[in-house]
């Protein structure tokens, strides 16, 4: 049975909704929950939910991350915080899930200083699911993989190349998708335009016999068609992207919101009522879980500030589902293999 | 005011049956068919209530013991569920039926699915003559079980006059006849003695906590019957080797060490049981555990490090309250049931 660390200091309502999506999955779900946070905040606040006590543990944390802090010395600002006591209690259990909707560079520093990383990987990725327009795999899955999505602003083409083996292990297990296709964020599909880390990487990646299949170097506007299942980038580029793509769905909806307040337009807005619907499920976050961490040992799952409990229990699930798949272990093998792979001598 | 009873007193446990003691389904037609045809052998206790129930009914203890089932199933069913009690060893003194075949014969369709009339009757009229008498009563939440054993302890401790006990009856919409019966019990009994030392509560449907707060702490709403037993022992109503027999039989039944200790956790973050209380116990349990084997010695692991975890709550246990509204608690219970029926609500928000 997994159990999932869960931190009940950040997310919606101050982390309230955390709390509520602890409670419903150990109601829902086959799993132990461990509640991270103040506890007396925790304790009365549980009083009003459904929840099951045997399934739920509660572990005290409550030091405030501090502002204006190096994200490497939040260990030390703050060592009782509800990110690095969680992280402690992942690293101490080896079936251990952690989510978190903290800031991000605070849990992936914390998580590089307390968790192990796997062999060969020295930086970590975040991974952002998005919807295309193609679907994938025998489930019909409409998402493909972003990463890095922030864990790693600076990074080489050794970096990419690890990033590119982890997504397609991680896309290959979650999606079911034998041989994921994977392609590298540029700006146009020429190489010679490209910049330095990432024509390195496309040249170790083409023509090699990998795990996944390299589609080349992908534009911006291609990301969405869903031609790959798998983008890498590094994690500068990988935020703007991802935070773009969340701001025109945004904005799309703003806009539709905007048009159902006029008169004249009500009537049309209404008869595609059906359509604007699942539009909004569709490009809705919350019911995408969160962002995992990859080349660390244990799952780290990164759900955004203002999650609300619809957000966490999908994390959960989530994370839940990479225990169950062996994900983990799956994106250490990828990771070996394709180091191997792209230790032999370049093809002509 | 002294909460647990004095010795020497005659020691009566009230239980329901369904979902307090054996699990079962009536969700359904189709599940209350399916329960009305099951054979005693078929029947499931809940995990942990018979090993808890036969600690309570301890052969040495039994004298000093009494125990009475009440129960919402029909009386038809007497044979089968007495053979399923005399298989996991119990013999109770008085075991009440519903009349259910009666109710409907007579027109008494209220009477078929509700349980205040029929429970608060039952439960006053087994009282009737008794002198020196410590109650501890089992229920759980899919009833009103909170509600029914809280008013009746209340009636016995004199807190609920005939004017409130009538109007709590109107509006709980009862027959005529039950209510005659009810009003002429409580003639007998009001003030009688503060019987009533603990009521609990299995959170079969895993209700939320507060919903039992109104009742003060009386009423204890438990997970699973380890949390019972470890209030118990608290309360010196069972000793360390029956807690052991409860552990075990969970044990049994799949509770893993991580389970049994969240549910000790549980107890001590709402104050039911205080730090102290659980490092008396684990020193009681080290002196039976040379006997036993792995699940007490991971158990008094556990508990020790809940302990230790624990070190710095200091919750304050719950007040025992003089006062409760209790027309108030059946209005918002009853306007909970409407909003899931007509809304689909869920119950439990």
């Amino acid at each position: 049975m997994s159990t999932i660390v869960i931190d009940t200091c950040a997310g919606e309502d101050q982390g309230r909704e955390a709390l509520a999506a602890a409670a419903i999955a150990s109601l829902d779900l086959d799993v132990q929950m461990v509640v991270v946070g103040d506890e007396d905040e925790i304790t009365s606040a549980l009083d009003g939910l459904a929840h099951d006590a045997e399934r739920l543990r509660v572990v005290h944390a409550a030091d405030p991350l501090p502002e204006n802090v190096d994200p490497r010395d939040i260990r030390q600002a703050a060592p009782r915080s509800s990110i690095a006591v969680g992280l402690e209690l992942t690293a101490r259990d080896p079936d251990a899930i952690f989510v978190s909707a903290g800031q991000p560079a605070a849990i992936v520093s914390l998580a590089l200083q307390t968790l192990g990383r796997l062999p060969g990987v020295d930086r970590a990725a975040l991974a952002a699911v998005y919807p295309t327009l193609r679907h994938r795999g025998p489930n019909d899955d409409p998402f493909a993989l972003l990463l890095d999505v922030g864990a790693t602003i600076e990074c080489t083409s050794e970096h990419l190349l690890r990033f590119a083996a982890m997504g397609a292990a991680y896309a290959s297990k979650i999606s079911s998708v034998e041989r994921p296709r994977v392609g590298l964020l540029a700006n146009g599909n020429n190489p010679a335009n490209a910049p330095l880390r990432v024509r390195e990487a496309h040249h170790s990646l083409r023509g090699r016999d990998l795990p996944f299949e390299y589609i080349g170097l992908m534009r911006g506007d291609q990301v969405t068609h869903g031609e790959a299942d798998v983008i890498v980038t590094d994690g500068f580029s990988g935020d703007v992207l991802v935070r773009t793509l969340e701001g025109v769905a945004a904005t799309a909806d703003a806009l539709i919101r905007r048009a159902e307040a006029r008169f004249k337009w009500r009537l049309g807005v209404q008869m595609l009522g059906g359509g604007i619907a699942k539009l909004r499920e569709f490009t809705d976050w919350e019911n995408y879980g969160g962002a995992p961490l990859l080349g660390l040992d244990r799952p780290v799952i990164v759900t955004q500030a203002n999650s609300g409990s619809r957000a966490f229990v999908n994390a959960i699930r989530l994370g839940a589902k990479m225990q169950r798949l062996g994900v983990i272990s799956a994106v250490a093998e990828a990771v070996m293999t394709s180091t191997a792979a792209l230790g032999e001598e370049e093809p002509s | 005011m002294s909460d647990w009873m004095g010795s020497g007193h005659l020691l009566h446990l009230r239980w329901d049956l369904d979902k307090t003691y054996l699990r079962t389904d009536f969700d359904s037609l189709k599940d209350l068919i399916k329960t009305y045809r099951q054979k005693a052998e078929d029947k499931v206790a809940i995990v942990g209530a018979r090993s808890l129930m036969q600690a309570l009914l301890d052969p040495h203890e039994r004298r000093k013991r009494r125990v009475t089932f009440i129960s919402g199933s029909p009386t038809q069913m007497r044979a089968v569920l007495t053979r399923k009690l005399r298989l996991d060893g119990i013999e109770p003194d008085l075991f009440i039926l519903k009349p259910n075949l009666s109710n409907i014969i007579s027109g008494r369709v209220r009477s078929i699915r509700g349980q205040v009339g029929y429970k608060l009757g039952a439960l006053m009229r087994s009282y009737v003559g008794a002198t020196d008498l410590d109650e501890l009563l089992f229920g759980d939440d899919a009833e009103q079980d909170a509600f029914i054993y809280s008013l009746y302890a209340d009636i016995l401790a004199g807190r609920v006059d005939a004017v409130q006990l009538a109007s709590i009856l109107g509006a709980c919409k009862l027959y005529r006849a039950e209510v005659d019966e009810v009003m002429s019990l409580h003639g007998r009994l009001f003030n009688t003695g503060d019987a009533v030392r603990r009521i609990f509560i299995h959170l079969e449907a895993r209700s939320p906590l507060d919903r039992f707060a109104p009742y003060g702490a009386r009423v204890v709403p438990v997970y699973n019957y380890l949390q019972a037993a470890l209030v118990l022992h608290q309360g010196e109503v069972l000793r360390a080797r029956d807690i052991v027999s409860v552990l075990e039989a969970m044990s049994v039944a799949g509770y893993t060490p991580a389970r049994l200790a969240n549910s000790v956790q549980d107890l001590v973050r709402r104050g039911v049981v205080a730090v102290a209380d659980l490092e008396r116990l684990a020193g009681e349990l080290a002196a039976v555990e040379t006997t036993r084997g792995r699940t007490v010695s991971t158990f008094i692991q556990r508990l020790r490090s809940t302990v230790a975890d624990l070190h710095h709550v200091r919750r304050k246990s719950p007040e025992w309250l003089t006062e409760i509204n209790y027309l108030g608690l059946y209005h918002s219970a009853r306007f909970r049931r409407t909003r899931h029926r007509f809304l689909g609500i869920p119950l439990l928000d």
